[in-house]
């Protein structure tokens, strides 16, 4: 019985100390900050925003999945209009799910999560799509299959994720083609890419031919390369799916009727205007969640979450998130406009997690999820801020995708720090794997490091300092060297930059900015030279400066501090006397060896270790109380201040921490104390030493 | 087996110098690594901002880049040893084969650096030195010891024991073996599982069987040490068959030692993250109480694994070895 008691509790205690499913993800004593007013439809002095997309190309689909067989049958009417002003014969249609067709793919032949090497490949893993028949409806009606051939940008000829038809007469500008495209799928496992099955959960996204975008004069359609992401054009989506009953299916848009059919299936009709993708989701385990998000002023929104059972009880987690990134992102930029959104919590062992498409997003969760590691809060917020970017304002992604990812990562900081606080720090521990940035798999038992917390920005400069001089942040998605260097500047440097720029312009500044931005180019996928343009004009100077040396540059930052006291020197040498003549004055006995004692001459250097130039404050605290705030423009290597009279106590560059890119904070502040090194030393030496007592004896276990 | 264990702990508390002992001899191996890293830290933290806040909490933004450069023992700070994280990373590194030595470590990486694993090694070898000395006291009925006797018996009986701690090695690199192809099956099955439970189960479970497997190849092992001693055997190879014998016969009441002494441990772990989170080290006080409580649970431990060496010892005894 005793026994029993202690196992129970001791169980209780584990449970207890590792889960705390429901719990809030806040840092304790953790206070937002009131957010500013939300801009909606009436918004004096900022662009107004537009009523409805240019809607160039909508898609009528009807497909049928089956579950059994792992395929997709689809038909589609696209209705394509010509934006441009040339009339148009040649037309290119992405068909992503030909990037798991074989390992001759452009996908397969790279690098990163979908180009696994040929020892992890499974027969199951490949997939492909496979385009029936193309005919260009209307008077003009033809047979286009027979013009089909795929594009190889890249020079790959066994890529056929581009296939280009050609029609007899070309679509004069302003003019409407419908095009109807008949095609099969297999759909892949769902282990390598975002689409794909795992046991009855089906994610499937990228799913359908879908033309490229005609831009700047010249068809936009990369092929799907290792890491990139995508580009559309927006319209009207309007979406039958049939598929065996009894599943629970979510999907971009909203569900306009749901029929039960006489083979023993269901059809879902989902419709949404003003969207440039559609994505869906089947399974039979989802466990289904809703909430609503009506915060004063912004658009009401319905939150649907399609939650896996062992994850149920993070469900509110997960709806409070998202509406905290409706939230935080509707004021900083512009609000969220659709009457619903989907949040898909993936199967074990998907590859779908954390991805965004319009209305709809994965998240990602461990069923062992403490509080203070904010997931799945943090991919939550970050998959729900890219309706903000990727589905409003939709950018290149394959050729600009820091201008979405780097925008989303961050807003993500700064939406996570106002409303959850710095994040806390953890290492999972007898998981499956350590594929997870090294702290451990997904199933691992987290244990989270007590009091340690990371400020925004913080994980980011890790990545900044290690590989941020191997690529310039702006350039084409695929010319990155590696995956790795695309993460750090799609992701972390460009939202490092962004902090460091509402460091410099200030957080009303910034925000101005950010709305400006949102709402003038909301559905009209703005370019890298937008933001900057939008920047120099909200702010009224020229922030080119700043861009080159950190968008368009692979240059560090780092700012560094040193100082240097000495005792006020007393004369020693040959000096006028009061007659005029020279008199020897050597150093009194008692002015020698004295180091400790006043008064002093103080010297301050602040040293630009990196090459990006960034004006600099400078605080110094001196010993007879007086704080002094120097500025310096950072375009010298070094710049010295020099404070007669008294010792420094304290001295730091960027006191305020403006310059997140700064890789290096940690010799940004100098104190005179030595104390607090010593007491560090020795609290964290003993933390050391008690660790190393525990390892030493555990060996004792073997042998 | 409780008697056994009641035994071997009131043995152990006539003799509870041999745990100053121990843990003397723990601290001084710790130290050779402890001390430079406090000279290297003070070094590296001199008048830095980051010095204040490493001295009142913890400066991730300091520590992240700080050990980005260590290459040595110096690489184990982290922020993992916090709380009860020590105790999560240790038993992850056993269990990962990095102990003693990365002998059974798979995979290129190390998980650990040289140095600290070659301290790990010396100490084991200590022990297992130490080991002869204690088992004599131990079976002692009337207790008391000196330095000089536990050295004699301890240089003694260490050719036969450290004979029997390599059979014991064997045993624990058969089962790292075996469990390679078995853990690969279980990540397999963990991969396809249905729901993220199943396959925190499974792997907990692959982890806990590696665990199991350790524990029994001690288990046997520590009972084989008890034999060399009481019975005076020459030979470590019959001694460990006829441990095994001993340990299939009294299976339970064997493990039984193991499962108390386990939950014991994992209690004081728990006590210990209890008493850790509430203490909050800003200055030399707060530091010597700290410091006071490390070491009270490090001879805490020693002492649940002195216990469970006596109790092995009156177990044998009750048993009619």
């Amino acid at each position: 019985m005793r026994t029993r008691t202690v196992g129970v509790l001791l169980a209780a205690l584990a449970g207890v100390a590792l889960a705390f499913p429901g719990a809030r993800a806040a840092s304790p004593g953790h206070v937002s900050t009131p957010l500013p007013p939300v801009a909606w439809r009436d918004a004096p002095g900022l662009p107004p925003l537009p009523e409805v997309s240019p809607r160039n190309a909508s898609y009528t689909i009807e497909a049928r999945l089956d579950p059994e067989k792992r395929t997709i049958a689809g038909t589609l009417v696209l209705e394509w209009r010509n934006p441009s002003d040339q009339a148009l014969s040649t037309f290119p249609f992405h068909l992503y799910w030909n990037a798991f067709r074989n390992n001759f793919s452009t996908t397969a032949r790279g690098e990163g999560r979908r180009a696994p090497g040929d020892r992890r490949r499974e027969d199951r893993t490949f997939g492909w799509i496979q385009v029936r028949s193309v005919r260009l409806l209307g008077d003009a009606e033809q047979d286009l299959t027979p013009t089909v051939r795929y594009l190889a940008e890249d020079g790959n000829a066994d890529d056929r994720t581009v296939m280009e038809v050609r029609t007899a007469k070309p679509i004069a500008p302003g003019a409407t083609g419908r095009f109807r495209i008949e095609w099969d799928s297999l759909v892949p496992h769902g282990s390598i890419g975002r689409a794909g099955w795992v046991h009855d959960y089906h994610f499937i996204a990228q799913w359908f031919p879908k033309i490229g975008v005609f831009w700047k004069g010249e068809w936009n359609c990369h092929p799907f390369y290792p890491w990139t992401e995508f580009f559309a054009d927006f319209g009207v989506y309007d979406v039958k799916l049939t598929l065996p009953r009894g599943f629970v299916v979510g999907a971009t848009g909203r569900l306009e009727s749901k029929t039960d059919n006489s083979d023993g299936t269901e059809t879902f009709r989902f419709v949404q205007e003003d969207v440039h993708d559609f994505a869906w989701t089947a399974s039979r385990r989802f466990v289904e969640r809703h909430s609503r998000f009506d915060d004063p002023g912004y658009p009401p929104v319905d939150v649907r979450l399609l939650v896996q059972p062992e994850h149920a009880p993070l469900a509110e987690r997960y709806l409070e998130a998202t509406k905290t990134a409706l939230r935080t992102y509707g004021t900083w930029s512009a609000p969220y406009p659709y009457p619903q959104i989907t949040v898909v919590d993936p199967a074990y062992g998907s590859s779908s997690v954390g991805m965004e498409y319009p209305t709809l997003f994965t998240g990602g969760a461990s069923v062992l999820a403490p509080p203070e590691l904010q997931s799945p809060e943090g991919v939550t917020i970050h998959e729900a801020g890219h309706q903000f970017w990727y589905g409003l304002v939709a950018n290149d992604e394959f050729e600009e995708a820091w201008l979405d990812e780097g925008f989303n990562s961050y807003m993500d900081m700064k939406a996570s720090d106002h409303s959850l606080g710095p994040g806390g720090w953890g290492r999972r521990h007898f998981g499956d794997d350590d594929r997870r940035g090294g702290r451990g798999g997904r199933t691992g038992v987290p244990a989270v490091a007590p009091g340690v917390r990371m400020a925004r920005g913080s994980e980011s400069l890790v990545g900044l300092r290690e590989g941020g001089e191997a690529d310039v942040m702006a350039r084409k998605a695929w010319k990155y060297r590696d995956a790795g260097s695309y993460t750090l500047n799609s992701y972390g440097k460009p939202a490092l930059v962004l902090q460091t720029l509402e460091g410099l312009l200030g957080e009303e500044t910034i925000v101005k900015v950010l709305r400006t931005y949102a709402r003038r180019y909301r559905v009209a996928h703005p370019t890298t030279a937008d933001f900057i343009a939008t920047v120099d004009e909200v702010t009224g100077q020229d922030w080119r400066w700043f861009f080159d040396q950190t968008f368009f540059s692979a240059d560090l930052c780092d700012y560094a501090v040193e100082v240097k006291s000495e005792p006020v020197r007393t004369p020693a040498g040959w000096f006028e006397g009061k007659d005029g003549k020279l008199e020897l004055r050597s150093p009194r006995k008692k002015d020698r060896g004295k180091d400790d004692e006043g008064p002093f001459d103080s010297r301050v250097t602040v040293v630009r270790k990196g090459e990006v130039l960034l004006p600099v404050e400078l605080r110094v605290d001196l010993a007879d109380g007086r704080t002094v705030t120097e500025r310096w423009d950072g375009r010298d290597r070094w710049a010295r201040f020099r404070y007669e009279g008294a010792k420094v106590v304290r001295a730091m560059v960027d006191p305020q921490r403006k310059i997140a890119i700064d890789v290096d904070p940690s010799n940004n502040e100098w104190i005179s104390d030595e104390r607090p090194a010593r007491r560090a030393a020795t609290k964290w030496a003993a933390r050391y030493l008690f660790w190393l007592q525990n390892l030493l004896e555990l060996h004792t276990v073997v042998g | 087996m409780l008697t056994a264990l009641r035994a071997g702990f009131r043995s152990l508390g006539r003799n509870w110098g041999l745990v100053v002992l121990v843990l003397l001899a723990n601290l001084a191996f710790a130290l050779v690594l402890a001390v430079p890293l406090s000279l290297q830290l003070e070094g590296d933290l001199a008048n830095r901002g980051a010095s204040r806040a490493m001295m009142y909490d913890f400066d991730y933004d300091w520590w992240a880049q700080w050990s980005e450069q260590q290459r040595g023992p110096s690489a184990a700070l982290a922020p993992d040893l916090l709380g009860t994280g020590f105790a999560l990373k240790n038993v992850d590194l056993l269990l990962k084969g990095a102990l003693p030595a990365g002998l059974f470590a798979r995979g290129s990486r190390p998980s650990l650096d040289a140095t600290t694993l070659g301290v790990g090694a010396l100490y084991l070898l200590l022990q297992v030195f130490l080991t002869g000395g204690l088992l004599g006291v131990f079976r002692a009925p009337q207790g008391g010891w000196t330095v000089r006797g536990l050295a004699h018996g301890s240089g003694f009986y260490f050719g036969r024991l450290f004979r029997v701690s390599l059979l014991a090695l064997a045993a624990a690199g058969a089962f790292f073996a075996l469990n390679a192809p078995f853990a690969r099956w279980v990540d397999g099955l963990a991969r396809d599982a249905v729901s993220e439970k199943t396959a925190v189960a499974l792997n907990l479970g692959r982890h806990a069987v590696l665990l199991l497997a350790l524990v029994l190849a001690h288990m046997v092992s520590s009972h084989a040490k008890v034999m060399v001693v009481r019975e005076e055997r020459l030979s470590a190879v019959l001694a460990f068959l006829s441990s095994l014998g001993f340990c299939a016969r009294n299976f339970l009441s064997a493990l039984g030692q193991y499962l108390v002494v386990g939950a014991l441990g994992i209690g004081l772990v728990a006590l210990f993250g209890a008493l850790d989170g509430r203490l909050a080290i800003v200055g030399w006080r707060s530091q010597l109480v700290a410091l006071v409580l490390f070491e009270a649970f490090v001879a805490a431990r020693i002492a649940l694994r002195l216990g469970l060496l006596a109790s092995q010892v009156e177990l044998q005894q009750a048993r009619g070895r």
